[in-house]
């Protein structure tokens, strides 16, 4: 039984990595983001802007000397998200949330999202747009 | 007096359409994301049967109609080839294509028109993780795409393919037949802002002839095999992977313009 399981995760798991990663946005994440080079930002959400191509997390990020830093992270498109049970008012302006995802090549303020968490810990848009299995509206793998 | 009589009457009518309005039953869903789909199988708790037969047009043919998502893109996964995968072939680039197909690869498929959310092509538009939708009309089959909100027309009512495209599209133009239980669409004149025939960025040329083969095994899943003809670009014709489809019950398509699209000035590619 546990085999029977396994085995249709197994090769899904193994056709879903033969698929290049671009497939899961409008573009080629590797042609925008490093995925060498992983950002974590915390900070306030300004907007969550819900248009297609893409979502738009927008914040504000403190660093330690209190210098703001304002900052793009691009998500799933909202049609994406909200087959995946996500919708426009998932966030709100002045949450406090926790970004990991991959920085633009570009050395801009902007990244792909990985994961978005609040203050307490919990997933929002269960995780970015890269193909990732936390990807918000990717499908869970 | 007349005129506040017309006023009268104007906020009168706005008064009882709010009253309908509050009167209306509440939707049941958000939008159209979770509309109950009438008249499908269903199982004893109410779900889609997905494994029920494959619905069947008044002429005995099978019916297509219906949402279709990839399988790779759907949370249970892509199910194992079919038997007939065993057909599929590489394909085998002339010197040109490989060239450019390689140049490609190296920037990260940085200059792919849909990346400007340009249309995908054929067969593109049918490998992207939204649905599309096929309905059948009198004479066509109609294909809906969720995403960028593109359609496709697939004649059925005998014309065969023009010799000449005066205006060659990004959809192409397409006819289709039944050959025993399998819908044979053949597609050309796509024009050569199409980039890449798929995701992995394979080129092509004015002479590109698509052949997709819809086979509907049962009422929840369909396979499209799919014919790349194109001699100016490959040495003979190949055949792609075989696509998997799953249907989505009880959703419709969703509207998806590209409202604001950031990326391109982004894209650096290495």
């Amino acid at each position: 039984m546990r085999f029977s399981l396994a085995a249709p995760l197994l090769f899904s798991t193994l056709v879903t990595a033969l698929v290049p990663a671009r497939a899961f946005a409008h573009h080629s994440f590797a042609a925008e983001f490093d995925a060498r080079k992983p950002v974590e930002l915390k900070g306030t959400l300004i907007e969550l802007e819900w248009v297609n191509p893409h979502a738009w997390i927008h914040m504000e990020v403190k660093d330690e000397s209190g210098k703001v830093t304002k900052w793009d992270c691009e998500l799933g498109s909202p049609n994406l998200l909200m087959r995946s049970g996500w919708r426009r008012d998932s966030l709100k302006k002045g949450d406090f949330i926790i970004v990991n995802g991959s920085a633009a090549k570009d050395g801009s303020n902007l990244a792909n999202a990985k994961t978005v968490k609040l203050a307490d810990g919990t997933r929002v848009f269960n995780a970015g747009s890269s193909g990732d299995a936390g990807t918000p509206g990717a499908p869970v793998q | 007096m007349c005129v506040d009589k017309v006023r009268f009457n104007s906020i009168l009518h706005l008064f009882f359409c709010l009253a309908l309005c509050c009167l209306a039953p509440a939707p049941s869903g958000a939008q159209w994301l979770d509309y109950p789909t009438k008249g499908i199988p269903r199982t004893p708790d109410g779900k889609a049967n997905l494994s029920a037969p494959a619905p069947k047009l008044p002429d005995g043919k099978p019916d297509l109609s219906g949402l279709w998502l990839g399988d790779q893109w759907s949370p249970a996964g892509r199910r194992p080839n079919p038997p007939g995968n065993a057909r599929s072939s590489p394909p085998e680039m002339l010197p040109w294509a490989q060239k450019v197909f390689d140049e490609r690869r190296a920037s990260q498929i940085k200059d792919d028109p849909e990346a400007r959310c340009m249309p995908q092509g054929v067969p593109k538009a049918s490998t992207l993780p939204y649905p599309f939708e096929l309905i059948n009309a009198s004479g066509k089959l109609v294909m809906l795409y969720e995403m960028y909100s593109l359609r496709r027309e697939i004649f059925t009512d005998g014309r065969e393919l023009p010799k000449e495209f005066i205006s060659p599209s990004w959809m192409g133009y397409s006819v289709g037949k039944w050959e025993g239980d399998e819908f044979v669409a053949t597609t050309a004149g796509i024009n050569d802002q199409v980039w890449n025939i798929d995701l992995a960025g394979h080129p092509h040329s004015d002479v590109l002839r698509v052949t997709e083969r819809f086979r509907r095994v049962d009422f929840g899943h369909m396979d499209i095999q799919v014919t790349i003809d194109d001699p100016k670009t490959y040495t003979k014709p190949w055949i792609m992977p075989a696509m998997r489809y799953t249907l989505l019950p009880d959703t419709d398509l969703l509207e998806f313009v590209c409202e604001k699209n950031i990326d391109p000035q982004h894209m650096v590619g290495k």
